[in-house]
C-alpha cells in the first residue's frame, strides 16, 4: 500500500512538469475533439499523430496520445447525448442520454456523463496501479506456447466482442496477420509476398493501414450517408439538483467497478464494459423501472464503466505486453517506436514512464472534466461546422500523417490501397479493428509460435501440456463449440435467422 | 450474386489465396524448424476454411444486398493519388490544391469559394506543420 503511494507520488512528480502537463491537455483537448466529430476515430488519430510523436520525449509523447484516447470517451458521450450520434463506444449512451435530451434534460445528463466518467476513471486509476504491477510478476511464467495462446484469446474475443460475429471477426484478425507477413522474415531473411517492390520490403506500415481502414473509409461512408447533421441549440441548464446528484453515485461507483474489470480481459475495453454496466444497472438499481426512458442511472453507469474500461486496458499491455484491443494494439506500436518494449520488465526498467502516465491520467481527469462540463456548450459549436469543410481536413491531415512516417510520398498509395480495402470490408460489414490487432500481433505470434515448435521439436503437444496454454486454448474450444452449437440450435428454429442477431448493438438499441 | 454473405466469403477466400499461394513457394520447412512459409500458409489455410465457411453458410441465412457505392470512394482515391503525383512532380501546396477540389466532388454541395478557402487554410497549417513540428514537407 505505502509502496503504490510513493510510486504514485513519483509519478505525479514527472507527470507535473510543464511540458507533460502541456501534452496531457493537448492530448485530452484532441481527444475531446475526435471523440465528438464523427470520421475519425481514436484509432486514426492516434495514428495520425504517431509521426508527429517522433520529436517529443518519451513520455510526454505517451501521455499525449494515451490521453486521446481516454479524452475521446469522453468526448463521445457527448455526441451521443446531444445529438444521437453514435460512435463505436458510446452506444448505449445514445439510450438513455438521448432520451433525456428529449425531456430536456441535457445538462443534468451531460453533467452525469462528466461527473461518471470522472469516478470511473478515478477508480480505474486506483486499479491500475495496483494490479499492473501483480499482473507483471505472473507475466513472467509465460512461455512461448502461452504467449500464442493468449494472443488467441485475444483475437477470438475481440472478434466477438466487436462483430459480434465470431466469424467475420476472426476473418479479419487473420486477414491482419497475413498483412503482417508481408516484408523480411526476421528469422530467415526471406522476402515475403513483397512482390519485388522495394518500399514493401520492411513491410506495411503501421499508420498506413490504420488510416486507410478507418480515416478514408470512414470519410467515405458518412459522405456516402450524406445526412446534414443539426448542431443542438436547446438550453444546457448543468447545475444539479442535490437528489439527482446522489442518484449519480451508486450507479457510477457499479459502473466504475465492472468497467474495471471488463478492461482488464483480453478482447475488453468499452464497448463490452457499456453494454455490461447498462444491464447491470437495468437489474439492480432502484430506479430500474425508468431506465431506457431517460433515466440517470442509465447514463452514469455506462460513462463510468466506458472510462474505467479505457483505462484499465492498458493493464495487460503494460504487465504482460500483449495488446487486448486494436486502440492498445497501437498504443503498442507506439511504445516500440519510443524503444519500449511493454511487458513484465517495462514497470521495473521505465519506472518514471509508467507511474507517470498513470499520474498523468488522474491528472487529465481533471482537464477532461473542465473540457467536458462547464465548457461543453463551447465544443458543441464544433457541429457548425460543415462536413464538406471538415472531410478535405481530415483527408488533408491523413496524407501529411502518411507521408510524414518515412517522408516518402508512396505510403500514400499505400493508404490509398488500404482506404478501398477498408471500405469494401465496411461495405462486407467486417470489422477493420479486429484487422489492426491481427496485424501488430502478427509477427509477435508468429516469432512465438516458431519458437514454442523450436523448443517442443515440432510437437503441438506442447501447446496442451502447459498449464497456462493449455487452460486458454480450452477456453477456446469450449467458446467455439458453444458458437457452432448455437449456431445450429438457432438455424434449426427458424430457417431464416434475422439479420440484426448478428450485431448485439443493433438488437439493444432503442430506435 | 448481388448477396452480401456469399461475396464476403469469395473475398476472403481470394485473399486467403493470395496469400497462401505464393506461400508454397517459400521454404516451408517443418515444425521442429519453420521456414518463412510455414506460418503463412498455416494462417491461409484457417482464412480459406473460414471463406468456405462463410459461403456455405451464406446459403442458409437471408440474403442481404450488397450496398457498394463506387463513386465517393472513387474520387477520395483519386484525390489522394493526385495528391502524391503532383507532390512528387510539383510540390506539395498544389497537391493541396488539387485534394480540395477534387475531393469536393464527393459532398453534399460544391462551392469554389469554399474550396479556396479550405485550400488556403490547409496550406496555412502545412506551413504551421513545416516551421513550428519540423515535419520535412515538401511545400515549395
Amino acid at each position: 500500500m505505502m509502496d503504490v503511494l510513493h510510486n504514485l507520488a513519483f509519478g505525479f512528480e514527472h507527470a507535473l512538469t510543464w511540458q507533460n502537463l502541456m501534452f496531457c491537455a493537448l492530448g485530452c483537448t484532441v481527444g475531446t475533439l475526435v471523440g465528438l466529430l464523427p470520421g475519425l476515430g481514436p484509432l486514426a488519430t492516434i495514428s495520425l499523430l504517431l509521426p508527429l510523436t517522433y520529436s517529443i520525449p518519451t513520455t510526454g509523447a505517451l501521455i499525449m496520445l494515451a490521453g486521446i484516447y481516454y479524452g475521446a470517451q469522453y468526448g463521445d458521450s457527448v455526441s451521443a447525448i446531444t445529438m444521437k450520434i453514435p460512435h463505436a463506444s458510446s452506444i448505449v449512451a445514445c439510450i438513455d442520454g438521448y432520451q433525456m435530451t428529449l425531456k430536456g434534460k441535457t445538462g443534468l445528463a451531460l453533467f452525469t456523463a462528466g461527473v461518471s466518467s470522472f469516478i470511473g476513471g478515478t477508480v480505474a486509476i486506483v486499479v491500475l496501479s495496483f494490479f499492473a504491477p501483480m499482473l507483471g510478476e505472473v507475466a513472467f511464467l509465460f512461455g512461448p506456447a502461452d504467449y500464442c495462446a493468449l494472443m488467441l484469446v485475444g483475437f477470438v474475443c475481440v472478434s466477438f466482442v466487436t462483430t459480434g460475429s465470431l466469424l467475420n471477426g476472426m476473418a479479419m484478425c487473420l486477414i491482419g496477420v497475413l498483412l503482417g507477413q508481408i516484408g523480411t522474415d526476421v528469422t530467415s531473411g526471406v522476402q515475403r509476398f513483397t512482390m519485388d517492390l522495394p518500399f514493401l520490403a520492411d513491410g506495411v506500415g503501421l499508420v498506413s493501414v490504420a488510416l486507410g481502414c478507418f480515416g478514408i473509409a470512414e470519410i467515405t461512408k458518412n459522405l456516402d450517408n450524406r445526412e446534414e447533421r443539426s448542431p443542438f441549440n436547446g438550453k444546457i441548464n448543468l447545475i444539479p439538483t442535490w437528489a439527482e446528484f446522489k442518484r449519480i453515485i451508486p450507479s457510477a461507483l457499479r459502473g466504475s467497478v465492472i468497467g474495471s474489470f471488463l478492461g482488464i480481459l483480453p478482447g475488453g475495453g468499452p464497448v463490452i464494459a457499456q453494454f455490461a454496466a447498462y444491464a447491470v444497472d437495468k437489474k439492480v438499481s432502484k430506479y430500474k423501472h425508468e431506465i431506457g426512458s431517460g433515466a440517470i442511472e442509465g447514463v452514469a453507469g455506462q460513462a463510468a464503466a466506458d472510462e474505467a474500461a479505457a483505462r484499465t486496458s492498458f493493464i495487460p499491455l503494460m504487465s504482460i505486453g500483449i495488446p487486448e484491443n486494436a486502440v492498445m494494439a497501437l498504443m503498442m506500436a507506439a511504445f516500440i517506436i519510443k524503444g519500449i518494449q511493454p511487458g513484465p520488465n517495462m514497470i521495473a526498467g521505465h519506472p518514471e514512464l509508467f507511474w507517470g502516465l498513470v499520474a498523468s491520467m488522474w491528472i487529465g481527469n481533471c482537464f477532461l472534466i473542465t473540457l467536458n462540463v462547464p465548457l461543453v456548450r463551447y465544443w458543441l459549436s464544433v457541429f457548425k461546422i460543415p462536413y464538406n469543410v471538415l472531410f478535405p481536413a481530415i483527408l488533408f491531415f491523413c496524407c501529411i500523417g502518411t507521408f510524414s512516417v518515412n517522408n516518402n510520398l508512396d505510403d500514400i498509395y499505400i493508404t490509398a490501397a488500404f482506404g478501398l480495402g477498408g471500405y469494401l470490408f465496411m461495405r462486407l460489414d467486417l470489422d477493420a479493428a479486429p484487422l489492426m490487432l491481427g496485424f501488430i500481433l502478427g509477427p509477435m505470434m508468429e516469432e512465438n509460435f516458431r519458437r514454442a515448435l523450436l523448443i517442443s521439436r515440432g510437437s503441438f503437444l506442447a501447446f496442451m501440456k502447459r498449464p497456462i496454454s493449455g487452460t486458454l486454448l480450452a477456453l477456446i474450444g469450449v467458446f467455439v463449440i458453444w458458437q457452432l452449437v448455437s449456431f445450429f440450435l438457432q438455424a434449426r428454429k427458424k430457417p431464416a435467422p434475422k439479420a440484426d442477431a448478428d450485431r448485439p448493438e443493433a438488437a439493444l438499441v432503442p430506435e | 450474386m448481388n448477396d452480401r454473405n456469399l461475396v464476403r466469403g469469395l473475398v476472403l477466400i481470394a485473399i486467403s489465396l493470395a496469400f497462401g499461394l505464393p506461400a508454397l513457394r517459400y521454404p516451408i520447412g517443418e515444425f521442429s524448424h519453420a521456414g518463412a512459409g510455414l506460418f503463412p500458409l498455416m494462417v491461409s489455410g484457417l482464412l480459406l476454411l473460414i471463406g468456405v465457411v462463410t459461403v456455405v453458410r451464406a446459403r442458409f441465412v437471408e440474403h442481404v444486398p450488397l450496398d457498394f457505392q463506387a463513386r465517393n470512394i472513387a474520387i477520395i482515391l483519386a484525390s489522394l493519388c493526385g495528391f502524391a503525383l503532383l507532390s512528387h512532380f510539383l510540390n506539395m501546396t498544389v497537391g493541396i490544391v488539387f485534394m480540395v477540389f477534387c475531393s469536393a466532388f464527393a459532398g453534399s454541395s460544391y462551392s469554389v469559394m469554399r474550396n479556396i478557402k479550405i485550400a488556403a487554410g490547409l496550406i496555412a497549417v502545412a506551413f504551421a506543420f513545416q516551421k513550428l513540428l519540423g515535419l520535412n514537407l515538401p511545400l515549395y
